[in-house]
């Protein structure tokens, strides 16, 4: 019994031991956490303080980073140096930024190396220019240390939400600002599922789910299918640039009308205006007419005359709504659960309007500020190993289309929006010139024809093709969608093998060189130093490797390994274990590295297994019948 | 892996134009459920790796047959039938006929009742596809993978006209 060796020296944490997994809402003016503590799940407070913390976060020219309500707090006083809405900003260039065409307090700047490739913006502050990546990281240390401290320990784990509509660019600076963060992302998970996650969970429903999710700024609806615990995405739509903001925009309007203001105002006279707005708004929430003043004006704004500046704005999202069924092929009839999410879903236009557009009573038992992170801690729960994965299983889709720039700045779609993923995709290429080595592929994501409607996402470069004469080389390159909605891309020259070399220069991101840079960055103001967190991550890496492997070897290792491979990979662990206990990072990655290439066959004997096994009780027989 | 394995195979159906939905999309669950790479979270980075290959084949297998026209497509190239994007129907009469489909479809904007000659164009494509596919069911269930390559050719024309009166609608929607 060799197996029962292996597990012995017991380095690692008992593979049953319940882990610690967070799921974590990375709002746009609130963010959140929840976990799932004795079944159910609940977002976590801060000590005596709100669940919800604010997504603000200041910088002081002695280097000092305050983050949530006291950040916020001091955004009148000190706008240059304090972030607010940052997700806004997230996989954004300068130019993105510039077109957003309202007048932001920041000093937004372009470095040096960030000009040659166009490049997230980033922004100057006293304590030095900040990017969104790091901005973002300092809202999620925040929830990170919450999880900690209610959960007692490192967190093995978390799922991050983001908007259904995020594309490639916005994501990856999502997953590099948790990396940043320190935190070990199990999943990117698109909110509107969260949400249907959270509802679906606790009441068990089946059949076709609408989720509408209404923000400050941005519009939402996904529709999805429930089938005995998977969540079967079915598509998903929206409107990046509509939300509440522009409710109070249409009021603001009015009451300048009615006050008779003309458009012209400044900055502050708008801000009072929109104040304003705000308040006659969510007082229409409870009464059925509301006083509203401006100056010497007096006006009263009921429930029906908000209803007409809104409707305009709530007709497009219904819009939106019909498009998304019929790429769900599905009737509004057969939905047979709405679930509202966002805080501009409590306007009551909204819910009559949704409604009666379904035809049914809307969901909104679970708060919609917080539903969003209880549904994201409730699939952590899954991934992290804590609840069975029989239970959960959600397909999601790509929100946009992922095409390849042709000839003559046109687009040629490779994967079409609403495909479930994880999606690959293979496409063929070859070479122009005699003896040509190298070729450049530009990836946008869209749905427009022309290259320059769509958003560039990245250019490959693929170098190391065989010199042949022109036509002849085959370049297969793969773009494959992984889970959480990220592109990447191999390529292979098909009649020598060769692999070719890809360089990726994202047009909005962020290379790993630059998040190595970040990270050293963030130590200087942080007690503990980069090595010592070096090590620590490389062992959290290395327990988790080890890991998966004695489960997997418990599972089927004497069934699928003869003596000579199992010793190998006996020594391949003992070598890891050592290392663990050393405490030379490096020394711990090449271990898990080798002990990773060890364990290579074993992991595809058992997929293989797998397939087998799915595979039976389906014969071809048994449909000859 | 089981690259090999057809998408027939992989969903343990026999290889044919019909087509029980039901039966797919229930065993396409079963399949996710087992090879989604949620379910390999806690596993080896070697086997999240083959997961996501694999994962990403069963969502192809299944977007292929689940859709009439790139099932029909399959079946041929199953088959060894080879067509290029540059092929088409040299049938006179229907390429006549989708002419005059298509200069409804450009009409129906000056029509008095846009929504309702929108609504009997979508009924008449859609009646058309229908009558195609069974055709194409019938021609290669027969072996006549000739014809049924100029039917998928048909097929692939009304589809294009269904998307660009899908298209329209929402155009039309998008101006009250």
């Amino acid at each position: 019994m060799a197996l029962l060796q292996i597990s012995e020296p017991g380095q690692t944490p008992e593979p049953h031991q319940r882990k610690r997994a967070v799921g974590i809402d990375l709002g746009t003016t609130n963010s959140l956490v929840a976990t799932v503590r004795s079944g159910s799940a609940e977002a976590i407070e801060a000590e005596g303080d709100s669940v919800i913390l604010p997504s603000a976060v200041h910088y002081s020219a002695d280097g000092a980073v305050t983050v949530g309500a006291a950040a916020r707090e001091r955004a009148g006083a000190d706008p240059y140096n304090t972030m607010l809405s940052i997700k806004r900003f997230m996989g954004r260039g300068i130019g993105d930024v510039k077109s957003f065409g309202e007048q932001l307090p920041y000093r937004f700047v372009q470095s040096a190396d960030e000009a040659t490739k166009g490049g997230m913006v980033a922004i100057e502050t006293d304590s030095g220019p900040v990017n969104p990546v790091q901005v973002s990281a300092e809202i999620l240390k925040v929830l990170a240390e919450r999880g900690r401290a209610a959960l007692g320990g490192e967190l093995d784990g978390a799922v991050i939400t983001v908007p259904a509509y995020f594309d490639d660019a916005q994501r990856q600076a999502t997953k590099d600002a948790a990396q940043l963060a320190g935190l070990h992302v199990l999943r990117l998970l698109n909110e509107p599922t969260a949400a249907a996650v959270a509802y679906g969970l606790d009441q068990g429903e089946e059949g076709v789910i609408a989720v509408y999710d209404l923000g400050g700024g941005t519009f939402d609806i996904s529709i999805l299918r429930l089938s005995r615990g998977v969540f079967e995405v079915l598509s998903t739509g929206g409107d990046s640039a509509l939300g509440g903001d522009d409710f109070d925009r249409a009021i603001a309007g009015w009451i300048a009308d009615q006050a008779g203001l003309g458009t012209d105002h400044d900055v502050i006279a708008q801000r009072a205006l929109l104040d304003r707005a705000c308040v006659a708004k969510e007082a229409l929430a409870e009464r059925e007419s509301v006083a509203v003043e401006y100056g010497d004006w007096h006006g009263v704004l009921d429930r029906e005359g908000m209803a007409a500046l809104l409707d305009p704005m709530i007709d497009k999202t219904l819009r939106a709504c019909k498009r998304a069924l019929r790429d769900a092929g599905v009737a509004a009839e057969e939905v047979k659960e709405v679930v509202l999410v966002g805080g501009s879903t409590r306007t009551l236009r909204v819910r009559e309007r949704v409604e009666s557009f379904f035809g049914r009573a809307p969901h909104a038992d679970i708060d919609p500020d917080q539903v969003v992170a209880i549904g994201a801690a409730l699939q952590a729960d899954v991934l992290v190993g804590n609840k069975s994965s029989d239970d959960l299983l959600l397909l999601d889709v790509i929100p946009l289309s992922l095409g390849i720039e042709t000839m003559g700045g046109l687009t040629e779609k490779l994967i079409a929006r609403n495909t479930t993923i994880p999606v690959a995709k293979a496409q063929e290429f070859t070479t122009f010139k005699d003896g040509q080595t190298a070729m450049a592929i530009h990836v946008v994501q869209g749905e427009r024809e022309l290259v320059q409607d769509c958003r560039s996402l990245a250019r490959f470069e693929l170098r190391g093709i065989p010199p042949m004469t022109a036509g002849a080389a085959h370049i297969r390159v793969t773009f494959q969608v992984d889970a959480d909605g990220l592109l990447s891309v191999t390529a292979m020259e098909k009649s020598s093998g060769v692999s070719a070399d890809i360089t990726v220069k994202p047009s909005y991101g962020l290379e790993d060189a630059d998040i190595t840079r970040m990270l050293q960055d963030s130590y200087t103001h942080a007690e503990e130093d980069v090595a010592a967190r070096a090590v620590r991550e490389a062992r959290v890496e290395a327990e988790r490797t080890l890991e998966a492997l004695l489960v997997a070897l418990q599972e089927n290792g004497a069934e699928l390994l003869d003596e000579g491979e199992l010793n190998e990979l006996e020594k391949a662990m003992e070598a890891l274990r050592l290392a663990h206990n050393g405490g030379d990072a490096d020394e711990i990655r090449r271990r898990i590295e080798t002990l990773n290439d060890v364990s290579g066959p074993f992991a595809a004997r058992r997929m293989d297994a797998s397939i087998k096994r799915a595979m039976q009780g389906h014969t071809l027989d048994e449909f000859d019948q | 892996m089981s690259e090999q394995r057809n998408y027939f195979e992989i969903f343990g159906l026999k290889p044919g134009f019909s087509v029980d939905r039901e039966a797919l999309a229930g065993r396409y669950r079963e399949l996710q459920r087992e090879f989604h790479p949620d379910k390999y979270a806690a596993r080896s980075d070697r086997e999240q790796r083959l997961a996501l290959q694999y994962a990403a084949r069963i969502n192809e297998a299944y977007n292929t047959l689940r859709e009439p026209v790139a099932r029909a497509g399959y079946l041929l190239e199953l088959a060894g039938v080879e067509i290029s994007p540059e092929q088409t129907t040299a049938d006179a009469e229907f390429l006549m006929q989708q002419m005059m489909l298509r200069e409804r479809l450009e009409e129906v904007r000056s029509e008095s009742d846009p929504g309702a000659a929108l609504e009997a164009l979508e009924a008449e494509t859609s009646g058309l596809f229908s009558a195609e596919q069974e055709k194409f069911a019938q021609l290669f269930a027969g072996g006549e993978l000739e014809r049924a390559k100029d039917s998928l050719l048909k097929l692939q024309f009304l589809r294009k006209l269904q998307h660009q009166v899908e298209e329209l609608e929402e155009d039309l929607l998008g101006d009250y």
